[in-house]
């Protein structure tokens, strides 16, 4: 029996019930992950401080689609804030659902599929653009918002956030996608 | 009921979520949760579009009231605030020194009062793009720092009293009385409903990848390798999470969700208070922000005040 996959646009842009729970599970593990790296207080490598949390929202946007990636980024951001006890900043939110969203676009090219190389280097690609997107939106928001120069605002922090979420989550994004695929084949899905 | 009780063991070992969320019984913790939110956010859009001494004081005053009013206690709120205080000192200082010594765009920089300066770097357009610059210290530039750090404390003012005041479970139903739809805000809902599961998983998972030997405070190698050595402790509670999510998936469609108009358990009634709080925020919102706008047109007198720093005559050498 032959099998055909649905490749429509409601496929990346819809919004039932299934993108619903990827969206509050993957900001539940966004906002966990990263209260849990910083209470366990990870060590850094050089100026690279360990963000693997970052991973989260690049991988819910490249398996559900744009708006589970941007629910994820920005209410995750929110979560991890508010479990803190730091409060909300509406523009670290945004930026950080703008990081998923983007790297959701890659599903326009992969259809969510990451089962060769081609397409996992598509995700990369859309998740390096999400993260300086995002990061640089919050970063220059705060020129309006903190009366920042542009320069504290590129070297104080989009470099130190972009950098290290680059390097994070280009890292550990493959890996997720890998074995990601490898589950979904486990329980007959992929 | 969303909220775990932490044990009495050290949080550093524990992995339990502990919602800072205090039950008190303070004006605060009474007021409507959109309240809280939409004061936090219109505070910042209009202490945004100034940069007036004066203006930012009295917004510090407030929040800083509105802080009061909240009776957090020192010892519940001091992680927080070395974190914040030090950030924000971080940033207004660093940010004095990259810019050397900013001051407010569209003041007149030709006449600044200096007080003294420095000898330091600063930017230039051609290489090596640093040069020696003076760094200035004018009545201008220190007041605008100043300024600046009150901006910043008074939007914290306001920011931290919203998780130590409000109950998690009121969270997804506040957003859906600010206008999200239904499905974005119950996943809001579920969000706080799912963290406590996550960090026990990662919990779970951390302990046994320990026992297998993963030592996640002694990574060795270089960065990549590093990083790629955190996978043992994120992939399993990932990939655990999204397959086990098929079970909530099915139970959610059998009973069939979105279909209709949803329901809350909980329902937000604003009260007198909060409709006057909300109310008062957007007036005082559209007023910063009109106000702003004819800065523009008239270079002089009270319409212009927004565009002007407003330091003190006594205060120049």
């Amino acid at each position: 029996m032959a099998v055909t996959e649905e490749r429509s646009p409601a496929k990346i842009w819809g919004i039932g019930v299934r993108q619903i729970v990827y969206m509050a599970l993957g900001a539940a593990l966004y906002g966990g992950l990263s209260w849990v790296t910083n209470i366990i207080q990870l060590p850094s490598a050089g100026n690279v401080s360990f963000r693997p949390a970052i991973v989260i929202p690049l991988f819910f946007g490249a398996v559900f689609g744009p708006w589970v990636g941007l629910i994820t980024g920005g209410l995750g951001n929110f979560l991890g804030d508010y479990i803190s006890g730091y409060g909300v900043y509406w523009n670290w939110d945004v930026g950080n659902g703008l990081i998923g969203f983007v790297a959701g676009l890659a599903m326009l090219l992969t259809w969510g599929r990451y089962n060769n190389a081609r397409n996992i280097i598509v995700a990369e690609i859309f998740a390096a653009v999400g993260v300086v997107v995002g990061i640089g939106f919050a970063a220059y928001n705060d020129i309006w918002i903190s009366k920042m120069s542009f320069s504290t605002a590129t070297i104080g922090e989009l470099l130190p956030a972009a950098g290290s979420d680059l390097i994070n989550g280009l890292i550990l994004l493959p890996i997720l996608l890998v074995a990601y695929n490898a589950a979904m084949r486990r329980y007959g899905r992929g | 009921m969303l909220l775990l009780i932490l044990p009495p063991i050290s949080e550093k070992h524990a992995m339990l979520i502990n919602f800072p969320y205090i039950k008190r019984d303070t004006p605060i913790h009474r007021l409507d949760p959109r309240a809280k939110l939409i004061l936090l956010i219109l505070y910042g859009l209009a202490a945004a579009q100034t940069s007036n001494f004066w203006f930012i004081l009295i917004g510090f005053i407030g929040a800083a009231y509105y802080y009061g009013l909240a009776r957090l206690k020192w010892i519940e709120t001091k992680r927080v605030w070395y974190f914040i205080i030090a950030l924000n000192v971080m940033l207004v200082v660093f940010n004095y020194f990259l810019s050397a010594g900013s001051v407010v765009q569209g003041v007149d920089l030709t006449h600044q009062h200096i007080l003294f300066s420095i000898p330091f770097l600063g930017f230039s357009n051609k290489a090596p793009f640093l040069v020696p610059t003076p760094l200035i210290f004018s009545v201008e530039s220190i007041t605008f720092m100043i300024t600046q750090g009150l901006r910043n404390f008074a939007i914290v003012f306001l920011a931290i009293p919203i998780p130590f005041t409000t109950n998690p479970g009121h969270m997804g139903i506040s957003f859906k009385g600010m206008g999200v739809p239904d499905k974005f805000s119950y996943a809001i809902d579920l969000s706080f409903r799912f963290l406590p599961t996550v960090t026990r998983d990662f919990g779970t998972t951390l302990d046994a990848q320990r026992a297998r030997g993963f030592e996640i405070d002694k990574l060795r190698g270089g960065i990549f390798s590093k990083i790629a050595k955190l996978a043992p402790m994120v992939v399993p509670v990932v990939i655990g999470s999204v397959v086990g999510a098929e079970d909530i998936i099915n139970a959610m469609e059998l009973r069939c969700f979105g279909v209709g108009k949803r329901s809350w358990l909980v329902v937000l009634h604003a009260r007198l208070i909060d409709r006057v709080v909300i109310t008062l925020t957007i007036a005082g919102f559209l007023a910063v922000t009109l106000l702003n706008i004819l800065g523009n047109f008239y270079i002089t007198g009270f319409l212009h005040v927004l565009h002007i720093q407003g330091i003190p005559q006594f205060l120049f050498p």
